[in-house]
């Protein structure tokens, strides 16, 4: 199988699928000339990313990475998401093929633009 | 364990256990050379021999005008490289929808001066022979079409195509690799002048297929060396992929038209439930005139590898129409000659019936493949696709 078990997984399970009510961040990253796109909402409480959602459109990958990310974000600082790499998903996800990196980046890009809209907000 | 349906029939097939069993002596016991004038060498020259009257008996034409070729892509490169070469310079004539065999290497010989024009396709991917019409110069010294698409199934017009070749004295090249052993083909009747073909579509091994050449077609070889194939082709003969391909041209003259009938039945079925429960779904190609077990689905605002990947884990292999690779997103160059949107063409999942398809396996991939897009459907960010 081309990809890790985690990735199957999120894939085919994907936690914190959805839209979100009031949200107090939200952001998307779109990557360029692939047509992935990832969308993110966080409700903050006291500075923490206490419920996240996301929606997507893209392959597999995308899907799973996204799901990974809003795994890895919840009941983090809204700050310490700014900096959440694209590598750290993928470490998550044990892995993603040379050509599905984008995935990744894709999922990190939009948390941080969600979370990067949070604390304008908050400010 | 999870079923296994392979829905992949334009990609490959099994080798048929009949075309199996003939080539099996050619790789331990007749192994000669068939060039070698010993009796190892003649064993292996009668095989070579039988497989090409086979061949030339199922398309009706003469032995002597088949060259064997390591497959579908050496033949499309022999016929258009070959044809315009033995020409020098000028115009060639195919579509916008040809596999890239063709399509890669009449933009390869735009590189050495030649100029190319690459014909549009209507909705259902067909060609209008008016276009070719249109498009044929003076200086036209090829026209390249293929007979069915691979990724809608699509047949197109040859026989209105050929006769405007013929009239011109314009040489027709057809990539058949579609067609061959499922529809029945007349070279005569539809004015085709080369004919390429490949053994892994039709149930026989990978690495063989031909190119017929009618007698009298200017040409000149691409490959360069020793006396093979009537100079045509150098290189020593791969004996066993031949045999295979002779056989499987054999058994496929028996089976390929009940067969032709028990797949477009199949087909049917399989059109009929995806349309009755998955919503947003078209097929793509022409309504009748298409490959018996080519079912090409556009699934809207869903991702082709999505799809893929969802089904593969159920034991279903489909391919997609579209993929993403290294960061580019190249939707099918068919379904965009098609003018198939974008939010449509993003989502083409190519389901090919074949010998082993059967009633439950079709009921299957439906029942799958209706909660996947669901699925996938609900994660979608709204007006995002």
């Amino acid at each position: 199988m081309r990809y890790s078990a985690t990735v199957l997984d999120h894939f085919l399970n994907p936690r914190n699928a959805g839209m979100m009510r009031d949200p107090d961040g939200t952001g998307e990253e779109e990557y360029e000339g692939c047509g992935d796109l990832t969308r993110f909402f966080l409700r903050v409480r006291d500075g923490r990313a206490v419920e996240i959602r996301f929606q997507t459109y893209g392959c597999g990958p995308t899907i799973a990475a996204a799901s990974m990310a809003s795994e890895l974000a919840r009941g983090r600082a809204v700050d310490d998401l700014c900096r959440l790499k694209a590598q750290d998903i993928e470490t998550a996800l044990e892995g993603l093929p040379e050509d599905r990196r984008h995935a990744a980046d894709v999922a990190a890009g939009a948390l941080r633009a969600a979370a990067l809209d949070a604390l304008g907000k908050r400010g | 364990m999870t079923r296994r349906v392979y829905l992949d029939h334009n990609a490959s097939t099994p080798v048929h256990p009949e075309v199996m069993a003939e080539m099996l002596p050619y790789f331990t016991d007749l192994y000669g050379n068939p060039s070698s004038i010993h009796a190892f060498g003649r064993d292996a020259r009668e095989g070579v021999d039988l497989a090409r009257e086979r061949i030339a008996r199922f398309l009706k034409v003469s032995p002597q005008e088949l060259v064997f070729t390591s497959g579908g892509t050496e033949s499309d490169n022999f016929a258009v490289k070959g044809l315009a070469w033995a020409r020098g310079r000028g115009h060639l004539i195919t579509s916008r929808v040809e596999h890239h065999a063709v399509f890669r290497t009449c933009q390869a010989l735009e590189g050495f001066g030649f100029e190319g024009t690459y014909v549009g396709v209507d909705g259902y991917g067909m060609l209008d022979p008016d276009e070719v019409r249109r498009a044929i110069r003076p200086d036209t010294v090829a026209i390249s079409v293929m007979h069915a698409n691979s990724e809608v199934g699509t047949i197109q017009p040859i026989g209105e195509i050929g006769r405007l070749a013929r009239e011109r004295k314009i040489p027709l090249h057809v990539d058949a690799v579609q067609t061959f052993g499922k529809i029945p083909i007349d070279v005569d009747a539809l004015g085709i002048d080369l004919l390429s073909f490949s053994g892994h579509k039709i149930y026989g091994p990978k690495g063989i297929g031909g190119l017929y050449v009618r007698k009298g077609t200017k040409m000149v070889s691409i490959q360069h060396g020793g006396e093979h194939e009537r100079r045509r082709r150098a290189g020593t003969e791969n004996v066993p992929g031949i045999v295979g391909l002779g056989k499987a041209v054999e058994v496929r003259a028996r089976d390929m038209r009940a067969e032709a009938e028990r797949l477009t039945a199949l087909r049917t079925r399989f059109w009929e439930g995806v349309r009755a429960r998955v919503p947003e779904v078209r097929l793509s190609g022409h309504p009748t005139e298409r490959l018996p077990g080519t079912a090409s689905l556009l699934v809207r605002h869903v991702e082709s590898e999505s799809i893929v990947l969802g089904l593969d884990l159920k034991g279903i292999g489909v391919s997609a129409g579209s993929a993403c690779t290294a960061g580019n997103v190249e939707p099918s160059h068919v379904l965009v000659a098609m003018g198939v949107p974008l939010d449509w063409a993003m989502g083409a999942v190519r389901c090919s019936l074949g010998r082993s398809t059967t009633a439950e396996d079709i009921d299957y991939v439906v029942a799958c493949l209706e909660p996947i897009v669901k699925k996938l459907r609900q994660v979608l960010p709204v007006g995002a696709a």
